[in-house]
């Protein structure tokens, strides 16, 4: 202790007057003032990179999500906390309504409205929208700075932690999520996420309780956040079970584990949206199971320090084994017979990737939740992915505690990342984390590694100096460099010569600027569109913006009844409950997959079956999203098919998918198309009209590429209310029961002066008498 | 209360300034042939006079002839009589498409028709989209060789005796308004056949059991492949479309004509005295019905409330503080309150359903979750209307509902009230508390022994403290020995 | 005394997680009872050995118990049997009348367990044996992380129940 007081000394004694500030006292200071700087600039860096879409576009909430969370947001901050808690949504899935308040995830709306009152509260009045819209970029500033915090304590080097950071702060694996505007609950579950990670992992480290009661308050913060918080149920309870299976049980573990444990599923419930599902769902049950082992485990350790006896010893290991099968199969027997609700459905389709096909059509039909094509890693992460491995493997070289922690989340998250795109987002995180290490690890041994002559004396003056956590790299660099590569040093070998220094570094360098630019690129292309708003770029290069959806939504806002319910594919009902602020029978929030199938049917079928449909659900204008003018991919048509899968499950005699396809097999939307495909609604108004804008004969659909018939469809029971510019969007009125009683293709007929024949087709047959 | 006073003062200035007894309006046009027919209708004409009307004659042919003003109807009412002989059509201000819009705007048509006159094919297909049709043959007319009147029609039998009393059906549960003492003559009547399929088609009149069609000009001894017999022809036809506009189809249009006014009448079948036929009480009956004299319903003001707390059973309306609103929440008890009134002469009365009928209320989120027939009381505030009120708990589930009284009847305009409401689930504070439920006492006591256990124990803690560090001590000690 | 099987059926897994510990704790804690008590709850163990053998094991720990623990070790000790016997007596309500208002049994329950999980984190935090395991943590910041602990817990185990 007494060498604390010999270190300016031991500084003062360096020459030049750069040492001066890297070493010693000041040095430290100096170094933690410079690292402060580093991670603004990289929390800076994240927040710029972010804001592509801002600057592109406009400040607007992207995407479907982000407009309920938007919406919800704004009900929030008009209401208050209390109503907001007990909102009762009626203009969602109409006539049902949705219990909003209780089903959803409140804490990125309460965290915006907290932020917007708190700026209200110091005068500086500033739009929902714009909190709302910087959210995730604010959010990720303070990502990169939880992930440097959690990096660091794994590695012993200080640069891996602030490599973590900026690679966290721009890995597009991360951004594609936390764009301006990306309003979603990811935006703040992944600072959540890492934050939690780095409390648990300080907490197994020092065994407090306070740490583990702070790791239960972040978690229930993120449980609040983000349905992903099982990820990090079921993660830290792997943790400890395999610390335990090591033999590496201790009283720290049990301290920060069952604390974590008894205030984090208590802190879990208070969430109304997850109540009882702690110790009702299966998906909890293996942190409940994993915290009864630590009871047992604890006391046996416990009895063992008491008790000599080996014989002793080996009877309490079995009974803990004993007790740990029957509770397990007790869990089996309570899961069978009900009282625990077996595996979500989602969960399942983690294991079998083609389970959601087959059982749940309504999971497989989102986009994010297909399995990952392997580009999409390159395309995430770019340089990291193989990093990656490398820094897992350091993990092992040096495996303590927290090491095995990074090693199971690797494996874990490598594994669902691979299962579905929307998990991408957890396996960045500690992609980020062990590609630092890794990388921090080559720079380390390149850069700072001297030749052994002055390390020597170098270590001889860190010796000096206090062998903190603070203490010279060259120290820290000393103890972190493994034998075997000690046992290679020799001054022939390049190692520490200036040629193979610079080549490395410059490698690594540029390396890490063709990162930049990947994920510059990245973000500015693929990751900023809002999807609201598309933008295409005309022959002369110029950026033209397709407003299609904003135009038809403002229509619909404008022009119809503040109560017209408006049918369309759920993926459009968030969009058209923020923008149009008008009633829809089905949305984003897939809760009851009957409704959807409803819609489905009543899109898929003949318009004879669909009126009743709509006509019962108080339907007033249906919309559709037609890509055939513009050769926008992402329509209506092309989601058809699961329209009709999703109608088809609910009602298979009524809705067959077959009946879509050619007799070949084929998906068309030409003359070679089925009748059933030609008389569905869908079909019928993406279709609508569409000749009028082409010669005869030559209307062409320029998604799919084929040649349309030569008649347009014809429609009766709905007209067409709206039509958008580049004909995205198509807005239909659904006519009411027609006046006279007719129905209304005869009524149609009539208008177009066709005379009706019906007293010659009456006089074949039986007559039909009229009973009064 | 003095704006209540106010408003029906206003109320009666307007009702007399309009002196209708129509309760929609008084523009009539009469489309007839030629001029010259006016006069055969003298007396028709003066009862419609004498009833407010205002008639406004023209022919088919008049330029100044159209149906609409503006794009509004320019006439509450039509009347055509039929088609001069040789037309094709009732001409280019009367064609189908124009008729069914004027009906789709509100206004109502009395069409008569004659066996005599060969009926147009425009005719004909504007019927066919009210789901009625006529014998293919222009010519036909009913004959009945029982019912016929045997002072006039001795050899045709085309002149239908037919009892006044039956007009309207007598059904149960329908209201009796077209019915008349005595006899009806119709003379040369079209029959038409009504679709099965349509419930706003009413057949006023039809044919008795023995009656056919049968067309004169064939000179044919029998009749093979008869267009329609018996009941099955309606000669007079009531339409009523969705929008309550009102459409009838009189067969014979001599009926209404001086002549058959004032025509005593004798039965075909023997030992019938002869008797002054009633056709003119039935003209005024059934133009009453067809220009929204009789059979008009309306609804007034609905209301809904909680009948809980302060404002159980309140009977008067106007003390209440929170009238209509547009949130419940489930199982909470709901009183519903709608007035009807009918009109009747020159004002509104309360409506009472027909024997053995009801209105009705549905409580219905894509189905109905009760249906309740609305008990009919009087109501002090409003001597015009009855009072149809319910009360019943609200089902335990929720959703967008919609209080929806729904009463379509034969000759009765439609009713339809729909007021949406939302029905919403339990705050997060309408629970019953733990503390409230005494099987919760147990755990709130594990609860609050736990804590007091643990306040306990830190004071505890804290008082032997210096104790604990003194043997902390030692064993530091021990330790470092 | 005949082995007495303490498992409680294997319905949740508190229940049987807690048991045990009930069993070693009531045996290492209770001063005034007879060494024979820790006998009946170590036989939930297979039984394979003699009930003397036992009964020796069992006096040796608690003639070492008291002899080694400290005064503040007991009182914890004295405080997590007491927490025990609270859990017990809910469990055993629950089992016989039923969990009715669930929320409250949860919050009630879960009170208890978790305030003896952070009892015996102190414990274990204060137990000069683990001194090594917990470096940076010292007596008093122990305590204070406790009573931390335990406020977060009880906060939210009253709003539960509300």
């Amino acid at each position: 202790m007494a060498a604390s007081t010999t270190a300016p000394t031991a500084s003062t004694a360096s020459s030049s007057p750069m040492a001066f500030f890297l070493q010693g006292e000041t040095g430290r200071n100096t170094r933690g003032l410079l690292r402060l700087i580093i991670l603004c600039t990289i929390a800076a860096a994240a927040v710029a990179s972010r804001l592509f879409s801002v600057i592109r576009f406009e400040s607007i909430i992207h995407e479907f999500d982000p407009w309920f969370n938007f919406r919800a947001t704004k009900y929030l901050v008009n209401h208050g906390f209390y109503a907001f808690w007990d909102w009762f949504d009626d203009r969602t899935w109409h006539p049902l309504g949705r219990v909003t308040g209780g089903t959803l995830y409140p804490g990125l709306m309460v965290t915006s409205g907290s932020i917007y009152h708190l700026l209200r509260f110091l005068t500086l009045p500033v739009d929902i929208r714009n909190i709302c819209v910087l959210l995730a970029p604010a959010c990720s500033g303070l990502t990169a700075f939880a992930s440097y915090l959690f990096t660091s304590e794994m590695s012993d080097s200080p640069s891996a932690g602030l490599l973590a950071a900026i690679f966290m702060g721009i890995a597009p694996g991360y951004i594609s999520r936390s764009v301006a505007g990306s309003y979603d609950n990811e935006a703040i579950a992944i600072f959540l996420l890492v934050f939690t990670f780095y409390l648990w992992i300080k907490a197994v480290k020092v065994g407090s309780i306070m740490w583990g009661a702070l790791t239960a308050l972040f978690y229930g913060y993120m449980v609040s956040a983000w349905g992903g918080y099982v990820f990090i149920t079921n993660l830290l309870p792997l943790h400890a079970f395999v610390l335990i299976c090591m033999g590496r049980f201790s009283p720290r573990l049990y301290v920060s584990y069952t604390t974590w444990y008894a205030l984090g599923t208590l802190a879990s419930m208070q969430i109304p949206f997850v109540g009882f599902l702690p110790i009702r769902s299966s998906d909890h049950m293996a942190a409940l199971g994993v915290f009864g082992l630590t009871q047992l485990v604890g006391a046996a350790e416990y009895l063992r320090s008491q008790l000599p006896s080996k014989q002793f010893q080996t009877v309490i290991r079995s009974a803990v084994l004993l007790i740990f099968v029957v509770a397990f199969g007790g869990l089996v027997l309570l899961t069978v017979s009900g009282v625990v609700a077996p595996w979500s459905g989602r969960f399942y389709s983690l294991w079998d990737t083609g389970y959601a096909k087959i059982h749940i059509p309504i999971i497989a039909s989102v986009s994010e939740h297909q399995p990952t094509a392997w580009p999409a890693f390159f395309f995430d992460l770019n340089m990291l992915i193989w990093l990656f491995p490398a820094g897992v493997y350091m993990c092992f070289r040096k495996l303590k505690d927290e090491q095995v922690f990074i090693v199971i989340y690797a494996v874990l998250a490598s594994y669902f990342a691979g299962v579905m795109v929307r998990l991408m987002l957890t396996l960045t995180p500690v992609v980020c984390v062990a590609a630092a290490m890794a990388l921090s690890q080559i720079l380390d041994t390149f850069l700072v590694a001297s030749a052994p002559t002055e390390n020597d004396a170098d270590t001889k003056q860190a010796n000096g100096t206090p062998a903190g956590a603070n203490g010279s790299i060259a120290d820290k660099l000393s103890s972190a460099l493994p034998d075997t590569l000690r046992s290679t040093k020799s001054p022939l070998v390049g190692i520490y010569s200036y040629l193979s220094k610079s080549l490395i570094t410059g490698a690594i360098t540029s390396y890490l600027l063709l990162f930049v630019l990947h994920c510059t690129w990245v973000t500015s292309n693929a990751y900023s569109s809002p999807s609201v708003v598309l933008a295409s770029r005309l022959p002369d290069g110029s950026q033209h913006i397709i407003d299609d959806y904003r135009e038809a939504y403002y229509w619909l806002r404008q022009n119809t009844e503040p109560t017209a319910k408006v049918m369309s594919w759920w993926d459009y009902g968030y969009q058209i409950g923020g923008m149009a602020d008008r009633p829809t029978l089905v949305d984003n929030n897939t809760w009851n997959n009957t409704h959807i199938a409803t819609v489905g049917k009543a899109m898929s079928s003949r318009e004879e079956v669909s009126y009743p449909i709509m006509k019962q659900h108080e339907v007033d204008y249906v919309l559709v999203v037609f890509g055939g003018l513009l050769g926008y991919s992402g329509d209506d048509i092309n989601k058809f098919l699961w329209m009709v899968r999703i109608a088809e499950g609910i009602w298979p005699d009524e809705v067959k998918e077959r009946d879509f396809f050619t007799q070949r097999g084929e998906y068309r939307v030409d003359d070679q198309a089925t009748p059933t495909m030609r008389n569905s609604l869908m079909y019928k108004m993406s279709y609508y009209n569409y000749n009028s804008l082409f010669p005869a004969g030559q209307a062409m659909d320029r998604v799919r590429g084929s040649k349309l018939p030569a008649d347009g469809p014809q429609l009766s029971t709905v007209e067409e209310a709206f039509t958008s510019e580049n004909w995205i969007i198509r807005i239909y009125k659904v006519k009411d029961f027609d006046n006279l009683g007719r129905n209304h293709q005869d009524a149609t007929a009539f208008e177009k002066g066709n005379k009706r024949k019906k007293t010659s087709a009456k006089r074949r047959g039986a007559r039909v008498l009229r009973v009064d | 209360m003095e704006m209540r006073l106010l408003l029906s003062l206003l109320l009666a200035g307007l009702v007399s300034t309009v002196a209708a007894l129509s309760a929609q309006g008084s523009k009539l046009l009469v489309v007839l042939e030629d001029e010259s027919e006016k006069s055969r209708y003298s007396q028709f004409w003066t009862d419609l006079e004498d009833r407010g009307f205002q008639l406004t004659y023209r022919t088919p042919k008049d330029p100044q002839l159209s149906l609409f003003r503006h794009g509004e109807p320019a006439y509450s009412h039509l009347l055509l009589l039929p088609p001069g002989k040789g037309t094709k059509g009732l001409g280019p201000n009367l064609t189908p498409n124009l008729l069914v819009d004027f009906i789709s705007a509100g206004s109502n048509v009395l069409m008569a028709l004659s066996g005599e006159q060969s009926i147009p094919s425009a005719v004909s297909s504007l019927l066919l989209e009210f789901d009625i049709s006529l014998p293919p043959d222009r010519n036909s007319m009913v004959v009945d060789h029982f019912n016929y009147d045997s002072s006039s029609a001795k050899e045709s039998h085309d002149v239908l005796l037919l009892p006044g009393k039956n007009a309207g059906g007598s059904k149960k549960g329908v209201a009796d308004i077209l019915s008349v003492d005595g006899i009806l003559a119709l003379p040369h009547a079209v029959g038409a056949v009504l679709g099965n399929a349509s419930p706003l088609l009413n057949s006023i009149i039809k044919a008795p059991a023995t009656a056919y069609t049968y067309n004169p000009k064939e000179e044919q001894e029998g009749v093979e492949d008869v267009f329609a017999t018996g009941d099955q022809l309606s000669l007079v036809t009531a339409f009523q479309a969705r929008n309550s506009a009102r459409f009838t189809l009189l067969g014979s249009v001599e009926a209404l004509q001086d002549a058959w006014f004032d025509t005593t009448v004798q039965h075909s079948a023997p030992g019938s005295k002869s008797e002054q036929a009633a056709n003119r009480a039935f003209a005024q009956k059934l133009t009453g019905w067809t220009f929204k004299e009789l059979g008009v319903v309306k609804a007034g003001p609905v209301t809904h409330f909680l009948n809980e707390g302060s404002q159980q059973n309140t009977s008067d309306l106007t003390t209440l503080s929170d009238i209509n609103p547009s949130i419940y929440r489930i199982n909470t008890e709901v009183h519903y309150t709608i007035e009807l009134s009918t009109w009747s002469v020159d004002h509104w009365v309360p409506f009472t359903p027909p024997a053995s009928d009801a209105v009705q209320l549905e409580f219905s989120m894509l189905s109905p979750f009760h249906r309740l027939n609305l008990a009919p009381t009087t109501t002090p505030a409003n001597p015009n209307a009855s009072l149809f009120t319910a009360t019943f708990t609200l089902p335990d589930q929720h959703g967008i509902f919609n209080f929806f009284v729904e009463y379509r009847r034969p000759y009765l305009t439609n009713i339809e009230e729909k007021r949406t409401v939302t029905v919403r689930h339990f705050a997060h504070d309408e629970y019953p508390r733990s503390f409230v439920i005494m099987a919760a006492y147990p755990w709130i006591t594990g609860i609050w022994t736990t804590v007091a256990g643990f306040v306990g124990f830190c004071a505890l803690w804290l008082y032997s403290r210096p104790e604990k560090e003194r043997v902390e001590l030692k064993v530091k000690e021990a330790g470092g020995r | 005394m005949p082995p007495k099987k303490a498992q409680p059926s294997p319905s949740a897994i508190p229940a049987s997680a807690a048991k045990p510990t009930h069993a070693i704790s009531t045996a290492s804690s209770q001063p005034t009872k007879t060494p024979n008590k820790p006998v009946a709850a170590t036989t939930a163990t297979p039984s394979i050995r003699n009930a003397q053998d036992i009964q020796q094991i069992g006096t040796a720990v608690w003639n070492n118990y008291v002899e080694k623990t400290a005064q503040r070790t007991k009182l914890l000790d004295a405080f997590m049997a007491f927490l025990i016997v609270v859990a017990g007596l809910q469990f055993l309500y629950c089992l016989l009348a039923g969990n009715y208002p669930f929320n409250a049994f949860l919050s009630g329950f879960s009170a208890t367990i978790g305030q003896f999980v952070l009892t015996a984190s102190l414990r274990m935090q204060t137990n000069p044996e683990n001194q090594a395991e917990f470096e940076t943590i010292s007596h008093e910041r122990a305590f204070a992380d406790f009573v931390f602990g335990s406020m977060i817990l009880h906060f939210f185990c009253v709003n539960f129940i509300n």
